[in-house]
């Protein structure tokens, strides 16, 4: 592949954040190249909300740990830029706020994404992208016409489910080498 | 009277008559006041005395409430990273996917994907996470920027994934499951991957041109580069270091040691193909192999163990030099092994293969051939006992030998019950238009059979066919019509070769070790068979055969305890078997096993 051809393609983020019921939660991160092998991977140790962070926050405790604390951490140790990032978890849409790349929520591909769904500030806008359901807030919603230009290149070669199954794998590996 | 003085007055019954008409009542008015006299006494004085009043001040104010302040600050989150290097695919030709190949992407559960696992001896995590992280094996099959020409099945991909991460590994798959085309795929996607830059791959000498084509059809576009030709072009050849993927037979690794041993000449990886050639630990192909420089080691077989437990501790020599031992038990072994050996059968993994038809072809020997039998075992065991000490298993080899080729031909008379049963059976198969393979182990053999089959046009496939003809033997035999059959040594052509067009598959003489049969069998009996396979096995009632083959009957279990499953027995015939088949005593002292 012609070198310059490979680096307009886009590098993809993407963010799972998985809760356990004793410890919290466990962010990661992974980004792919266009052809969906690892580039770089981070995951946080785990984050557990006190009591009073859970009474204060209230409904916004979620996207905020999901999206600001989690999220934003792991995006800025990563070295790499992403051009788009999905997450397979709705409260992390709040990470849309803080950065600048489109952000999308990517459910299964028979999965359904309820039209109506609420992101965490707001109405979700459904659509298609590459054989799944996604949705970004309506607050963003010219994130969709990016992600279908961005991701039309990885058609072929990614299945954007898939790679948050490796996350929960790599999460459970660096859980039991802790 | 005022109306209060009349209630007075009535209250106290003073008021007479209640008539208007009656005389004015008289009124008598009573005293009321009393008087009351009080005298002084102490306490008395104090009721009459003011009241004392103390006054005190109350603070009613409010005291400020306290505060506590929750601190909800922004937790600095611990993290653990890694950056993978990028895959730097080298420029090859033909990387590009064929124009209107592209396939959508495998739309599966992402858990029921054929996924890459670290090996238990990989204990970086890092590098544990680096093989987790990678796409499952799916993605590139279907909808990667490589093109396959065939899907691989499911059992293939788990034998890339298991292949991928390893640095020590054995793929011991049943013949005919594609161990050729699972390594050229794993060495494809590692090469991809950037983590190969140099493979040297060793194989028989017969197998080399079989790898080529192999590897033009599973990985198009990685240049070969085959060692051959005289010395200066060899050595040439070994020292290309842009050499992506180099070939090179057993044969020639030994010629050409000073070079291949050399610590200037690295390589990723080095794959041993029909590995069980290295079994033994003192053999000199044994030793050059592991003298070689090499990161990672792979070993191709489909017989790891052919005689002994001994035999997989030779190939671990090699792999992973001290990490099996002479003398472990069979159960040791396998749990020793079991995270660098993979091996499948195809009754597990390919249920919609044809079936494989065994037909025990008994024969009695024609009167020419029994007299002559007989004769010559007589005098061959007498022979034998005269020997005494200085018998050896060579001096048994021969007479086996002898008495096995008489049950093929009478060297006399060329009578042949055997053949007159190959004969029929060629008959039926030509005419169904149905193609067979006849083996024999020797090639004076073949040449008998040769010229009984004429009329069929046989085709020559052994170590007299020189190897730059062979190629084309296989193309002719696989194209013309005409040639209904293939007369092949067990040496020549029992290993690599596919030819799973051929519906029949002929024993003539039956080989020291049923695994070598078994390569044999399956030419035809794997992956593309368009239907079953029937396999001949010729035997002669009440001679050397039979007693042969009841012995490897008798050792079908060591091969499962290591292996595991239903594989088949693998084990050749020791020292003291050979003697037993003529009712000798094993002499003492060092004898070397031939089988």
């Amino acid at each position: 592949m012609d070198p310059s051809a490979a680096k307009s393609l886009p590098e993809l983020g993407f963010l799972a954040v998985v809760e356990h019921s004793q410890h919290g939660l466990f962010g990661g991160y992974l980004v792919l190249n266009h052809g969906g092998r690892p580039l770089e991977f981070h995951c946080t140790a785990p984050v557990k909300p006190n009591r009073a962070q859970e009474i204060l926050y209230g409904p916004t405790l979620k996207p905020y740990l999901y999206g600001e604390q989690i999220g934003k951490t792991l995006l800025d140790r990563a070295k790499t830029l992403p051009s788009v990032v999905l997450t397979d978890s709705p409260p992390a849409l709040a990470l849309r706020e803080v950065i600048e790349a489109p952000l999308a929520l990517i459910g299964e591909s028979d999965g359904v994404l309820a039209s109506e769904a609420a992101g965490p500030s707001g109405a979700l806008c459904c659509f298609e992208l590459l054989g799944h359901q996604a949705a970004v807030e309506q607050r963003f919603v010219s994130d969709r016409e990016r992600l279908t230009t961005l991701l039309a290149p990885v058609a072929q070669s990614i299945d954007l489910a898939e790679p948050f199954f490796r996350i929960r794998e790599a999460i459970e590996e660096a859980n039991r080498a802790a | 009277m005022s109306l209060s003085n009349r209630n007075r007055l009535a209250a106290n019954g003073h008021v007479a008559g209640n008539s208007a008409h009656d005389a004015r009542p008289t009124v008598r008015s009573i005293p009321l006041d009393l008087s009351a006299e009080t005298m002084a006494t102490g306490w008395q004085t104090a009721l009459t005395r003011p009241p004392k009043i103390r006054m005190a001040m109350l603070d009613w104010s409010l005291a400020a409430p306290g505060v506590v302040s929750v601190p909800l600050p922004k937790v600095a989150l611990r993290t653990i990273g890694y950056q993978f290097p990028e895959a730097r695919t080298p420029e090859l030709p033909g990387l590009e996917q064929p124009a209107g190949s592209t396939r959508p992407v495998a739309r599966k559960t992402p858990a029921s994907k054929t996924r890459i696992k670290p090996p238990g001896d990989l204990i970086k995590l890092e590098d544990r996470l680096y093989y987790l992280l990678q796409p499952p094996l799916e993605s590139f099959v279907t909808g990667g920027s490589l093109h396959f020409p065939f899907n691989p099945f499911p059992y293939q991909l788990d034998g890339i994934a298991f292949l991928y991460p390893r640095a020590h590994a054995i793929l011991a798959d049943e013949m005919g499951l594609g161990k050729t085309m699972q390594a050229i795929a794993t060495i494809r996607l590692l090469i991809h991957a950037g983590e190969l830059r140099r493979v040297l791959l060793v194989c028989p000498k017969p197998l080399v041109s079989n790898w080529q084509r192999e590897f033009a059809l599973w990985a198009p576009e990685i240049p070969l580069n085959v060692v051959a030709g005289n010395q200066t072009r060899r050595h040439w050849q070994w020292n290309q270091p842009d050499a992506l993927v180099t070939i090179a037979n057993y044969e020639l690794l030994l010629r050409d040691r000073e070079v291949v041993a050399s610590p200037d000449l690295h390589f990723d990886l080095v794959v041993l193909d029909e590995s069980q050639r290295i079994k033994n630990r003192n053999s000199s192909t044994s030793q050059v192999v592991r003298e070689i420089s090499r990161r990672r080691s792979w070993a191709l077989t489909g017989t790891p163990i052919e005689n002994s437990p001994e035999d997989l501790v030779g190939i671990f020599e090699f792999l992973a030099p001290g990490y099996l031992r002479s003398g472990m038990k069979p159960r040791q072994l396998r749990a020793a092994v079991a995270d660098h050996l993979l091996r499948r059968t195809k009754d597990r993994v390919l249920t919609d293969l044809p079936p494989k038809l065994f037909r025990d072809a008994h024969v009695e020997l024609t009167s020419e051939q029994r007299e002559t039998y007989e004769m010559a075992e007589d005098e061959g065991v007498v022979k034998l006992s005269k020997l005494g000490h200085e018998l050896t298993i060579q001096h048994v080899f021969e007479l086996v030998l002898r008495l096995k080729q008489i049950c093929n031909f009478d060297p006399t008379t060329g009578a042949s019950a055997k053949m007159e049963r190959l004969l029929a059976d060629v008959e039926e198969c030509a005419a169904s238009g149905r193609k067979a393979i006849v083996f024999s182990q020797w090639v004076e053999t073949l040449k008998q059979i040769k010229h009984r089959l004429a009329r069929f046009r046989p085709l020559e496939y052994h170590g007299q066919i020189p190897s730059r003809q062979r190629e084309q033997v296989i193309d002719q035999f696989k194209n013309d019509s005409s040639s209904s059959v293939i007369l092949m040594s067990y040496g020549a052509g029992s290993v690599g070769l596919n030819l799973q067009f051929c519906g029949y598959v002929f024993l003539f003489d039956r080989w020291w070790n049923p695994a070598v049969e078994d390569q044999a069998i399956n030419r035809a009996h794997r992956i593309g068979a368009a239907g079953p396979v029937t396999v001949t096995r010729f035997l002669a009632l009440g001679t050397i055969e039979e007693r042969i083959d009841q012995i490897l009957a008798s050792k079908r279990e060591l091969f499962d305890t290591v292996l595991g499953g239903t594989a088949p027995q693998r084990l050749g015939m020791t020292r003291e078997e050979v003697f037993s088949l003529f009712e000798l005593q094993t002499p003492k002292g060092p004898i070397d096993l031939a089988a």
